[in-house]
């Protein structure tokens, strides 16, 4: 490696003239050989589909498996991509787009879960859960505060000698 | 030799079932003597364990291909560190690499604990026995490391076979790091059990709640910290070396590794109520439990492939064994709480709701709520599958959305909370600790609107990035000055002085600002650009502030793969800056294809460039190059982690008797009161905290 990077090195000294010749066709260059997976619609739409090779539990705009070794999309994610690519090419609507997704491998293609009927509380839950559990903080705090009131509840049967030993062991060998 | 591990795992099996055993029989029966031939038993275990990965990985060295398992995962030309690596390259080896590492925390613990709390340790020898059973079981009869090649001849009879050669270790696992985050990782995972066995004896034994809590700190910090640099350790060989340009893709085996780091740095937060104000006594125990419980989850879902995932190398039908060691761990875990449960009551109230309890309350409930909503996710279509039927996916979007308004709020409360005081806060106090920080923060956050940065989501990372980064800095500062202005040293001694005094709450801080710099790293993937083209020579792409140009094409391949490689030249405003030299290589014996990214790396960005292959319609090669911004900053975050955390273990410098008083709102204002002469008092207990060094 470090061989090859010597050689380029030198390669590179003498290309120096001619690099303002290559960046001059870099924008010729440019205006070619551009694919149709890159425009942004598809590629936002590619991330909209699961890659269903099975494996890689991500989307194909994002796969990052291939078949046999993990690297990089594989053969089922660029499939998809050029699917997608070709149908916004002929001027598909996003929607219509995934709908033949969901039609041509079922609804596990779509990375988002529906917001309807069972699958709504893949996204309510962890709204929901939050708020009840603050709840549940709300009524736990109000107990503490109110406890100031109360007479000291009867006494859990530990014993008092265990309990100061073991502060005193704490206060010994405590950090802070 | 094979006879030798065996018989060494065997014994180990039998020992540590003694160990339990005996140990049960020794708390009934209350003599000492059986009590500690239990705990001498358990620490045994490890010496035996020991010889079955040494005679293991004398196979491996020795390139023994007459084990299965040697023959399935080397070959003699692997490179040593590669073969001693290959011990953890499968189910069977990971599952004795898992049980020796339980094996040593297993010793230490009761090593450094031998002479100390008599009335605890059996209780916590019990416990940690149970668990190693378990993996003793699954070592010994379920994956057996050592099982030997046989094959039938024509009568029918077995013989055993020595194969020539091994198939070799899979290429993608030949790269350094995969020889340091296997182990972390299971560092991280198995010495959760070391706390879960003291909660667990605590809760039997109804020994005193704060010192569990206390014996446990430091080697929860040790496994959380391990678990934390094997996460990130898998996600930054995930971005070098799968070429995919990602980190983090959401995966149910990431997801397993996260959950109980969340729940563990819950724990770690939530066990300061208890030790200062002897609140949060069941949460406490509950947290332990369920990090422990998230740790064999998260085990268990990987390997019975109930949730598809990239790492499919460990999935088998051992999960079943898994399952059924949570539903006892469960059932254990219930069966103590309610029996004990009295014995949990909280000592004090809560005063105010503006203090540093509640604030604690939050973190809980935020962290908690990250910890549901990853686990939710990750579990959905295996619930959803059940109660409907049908298959549906959860994707990383969903994690996304769902993750990054609860991570921020958590970033929020990172500044907040420790400049809150303990009890009560007063609106002054609050306005002097939060002012600057808070209006640096705003100031940050219009800079950054003014140029160019409009998505919600960054903007708001960046505002409470810089809010969080001034509370820190004005923590040290403002004790340090005091420290300063009393010795008569600078500032830069003076923060030395004052981090060393108090190392757990500046270590503490040291780790708040490592989550800062990974949280901007998070942020920066908001910007990430990437296109992938066809490039021929003398073509090129623009990515960014960069030109790439590419020069040649060549394939330099050797007896080990065929190699695709292009040679590009990155030009910035019209500068050549450097040559780049992505590959794909094929490897001949394994039939694998590696991606060999070429990435120039920088604070600012990386710019990351992938040989994505060769188009099919042309056959021209494809060039895939990103520019992700400040993923740097996440791996630098990584280091600054460890260092935070290591200082938060160690011993306070002096031995002093320093009054501390509860009220306080920061240690340096501790040390003004001081300064200033008037005495502290400590409202929480009638005893002043005495601090000194201690060396559990």
């Amino acid at each position: 490696m470090i061989d090859a990077m010597k050689g380029t090195k030198r390669y590179r000294l003498g290309m120096r003239a001619v690099a303002a010749l290559f960046l001059a066709m870099i924008f010729v260059a440019a205006a070619t050989s551009s694919r149709a997976e890159d425009s942004p619609r598809a590629k936002a739409l590619s991330k909209k589909v699961m890659c269903m090779c099975g494996g890689c539990n991500d989307t194909a705009g994002t796969c990052n498996h291939t078949g046999g070794a993990f690297s990089g999309p594989c053969d089922t994610a660029k499939a998809m991509q050029k699917e997608v690519a070709q149908r916004v090419d002929r001027g598909d609507s996003d929607d219509l787009i995934l709908q033949s997704f969901v039609q041509e491998y079922g609804p596990t293609v779509l990375p988002d879960p529906p917001k309807k009927g069972f699958t709504w509380l893949v996204w309510i839950a962890p709204v929901v859960a939050p708020l009840l559990a603050l709840f549940l903080i709300w009524e736990v705090v109000r107990r503490w505060r109110r406890r100031v009131a109360l007479a000291p509840a009867g006494g859990p049967p530990i014993s008092a000698e265990l309990l100061d030993r073991a502060r005193r062991e704490v206060d010994k060998d405590s950090d802070e | 030799m094979d006879i030798f591990g065996s018989f060494a795992l065997l014994l180990a099996f039998l020992v540590t079932v003694y160990a339990f055993v005996a140990g049960i029989v020794g708390i009934v029966t209350r003599r000492t003597l059986v009590t500690k031939s239990a705990r001498n038993a358990g620490m045994a275990v490890f010496g035996l364990i020991t010889l079955a990965v040494a005679s293991l990985e004398y196979f491996f060295f020795t390139d023994n291909f007459s084990l299965a398992y040697v023959a399935a995962h080397s070959n003699h030309a692997l490179p040593l560190y590669y073969k001693f690596s290959a011990l953890w390259a499968g189910q069977e080896g990971s599952l004795l690499w898992w049980s020796w590492l339980l094996s040593i925390y297993v010793f230490l613990a009761l090593f450094l604990n031998r002479k100390k709390h008599p009335e605890l340790m059996p209780y916590v020898g019990v416990t940690l026995a149970g668990v190693q059973t378990f993996f003793l079981v699954l070592n010994n009869f379920v994956a057996s490391p050592f099982h030997v090649i046989a094959s039938a001849d024509s009568a029918g009879v077995m013989h055993m076979a020595k194969l020539s050669e091994g198939s070799g270790l899979n290429p993608l696992l030949q790269y350094p790091e995969m020889v340091i985050h296997p182990p972390m990782l299971y560092l991280g995972y198995t010495g959760f059990t070391i706390p879960f066995a003291f909660a667990m004896a605590a809760l039997l034994g109804r020994y005193p709640g704060e010192k569990w809590i206390h014996i446990t700190r430091r080697w929860t910090m040790v496994a959380w910290c391990f678990q934390g640099i094997g996460v990130l350790l898998g996600a930054h060989w995930a971005y070098a070396v799968l070429g995919w340009g990602g980190y983090w893709a959401w995966d149910p085996v990431e997801n397993a590794a996260l959950l109980p780091w969340i729940t563990g740095t819950a724990f770690l937060h939530s066990v300061m109520m208890q030790e200062k104000r002897g609140m949060m006594k069941v949460w406490n125990v509950w947290l332990v439990f369920v990090t422990f419980m998230l740790c064999i989850l998260g085990t268990s879902l990987t390997r019975t492939g109930i949730v598809s995932s990239v790492h499919a190398f460990a999935e088998s039908s051992i999960g079943g064994w898994f399952f059924g060691f949570l539903g006892i761990v469960l059932v254990v875990c219930l069966a103590a709480w309610y029996k004990n449960r009295d014995y949990l009551r909280s000592d004090n109230q809560l005063d105010s709701l503006v203090s540093r309890e509640s604030s604690f309350l939050f973190n809980n409930l935020i962290l908690l709520a990250a910890c549901f909503a990853v686990l939710w996710g990750t579990l959905f279509p295996v619930l959803s599958e059940w109660v409907t039927g049908s298959k549906i996916s959860v994707g990383p979007p969903f994690f996304n959305k769902v993750n990054v308004p609860i991570a921020l709020f958590l970033l929020f409360l990172t500044g907040v909370g420790p400049l809150l005081a303990w009890r009560k806060t007063s609106v002054d106090a609050l306005r002097r600790n939060f002012a600057w920080p808070l209006v640096g923060g705003l100031v940050a956050g219009a800079a950054g609107f003014a140029f160019g940065f409009r998505s919600f989501y960054p903007l708001v990372c960046l505002i409470l990035s810089v809010f969080v980064t001034l509370t820190i800095f004005s923590e040290f500062y403002r004790g340090a000055r005091v420290i300063a202005s009393r010795d008569g040293s600078n500032l830069i001694t003076a923060v030395g002085e004052l981090t060393m005094r108090n190392t757990r709450r500046y270590g503490g801080y040291v780790v708040h600002f490592a989550m800062v710099l990974i949280f901007v790293g998070i942020a920066g993937s908001a910007f990430n650009q990437d296109i992938q083209k066809e490039l021929n020579v003398g073509q090129s792409l623009t990515i960014g502030p960069y030109t790439i140009l590419c020069q040649n094409f060549d394939q330099p391949s050797n007896d080990n793969y065929q190699s695709d490689r292009a040679t590009l030249e990155v030009f910035r405003n019209g500068r050549s800056e450097m040559m780049l030299y992505p590959e794909r290589r094929l490897f001949l014996a394994s039939q694998v294809t590696e991606t060999i990214v070429a990435n120039e790396s920088t604070p600012v960005h990386d710019l990351y460039v992938v040989y994505a292959g060769r188009s099919p319609d042309t056959n021209l090669p494809v060039i895939h190059a990103y520019l992700n911004p400040l993923v740097k900053w996440i791996w630098f975050g990584g280091i600054v982690l460890v260092l935070g955390t290591v200082l938060a273990m160690i011993p306070n410098r002096r031995a002093a008797i320093v009054l501390r008083a509860a009220t306080e709102s920061s240690w340096g204002e501790a040390m003004a009161q001081g300064a200033s002469g008037s005495p502290a008092t400590s409202p929480a207990r009638s005893a002043p905290i005495r601090r000194s060094d201690s060396n559990d």
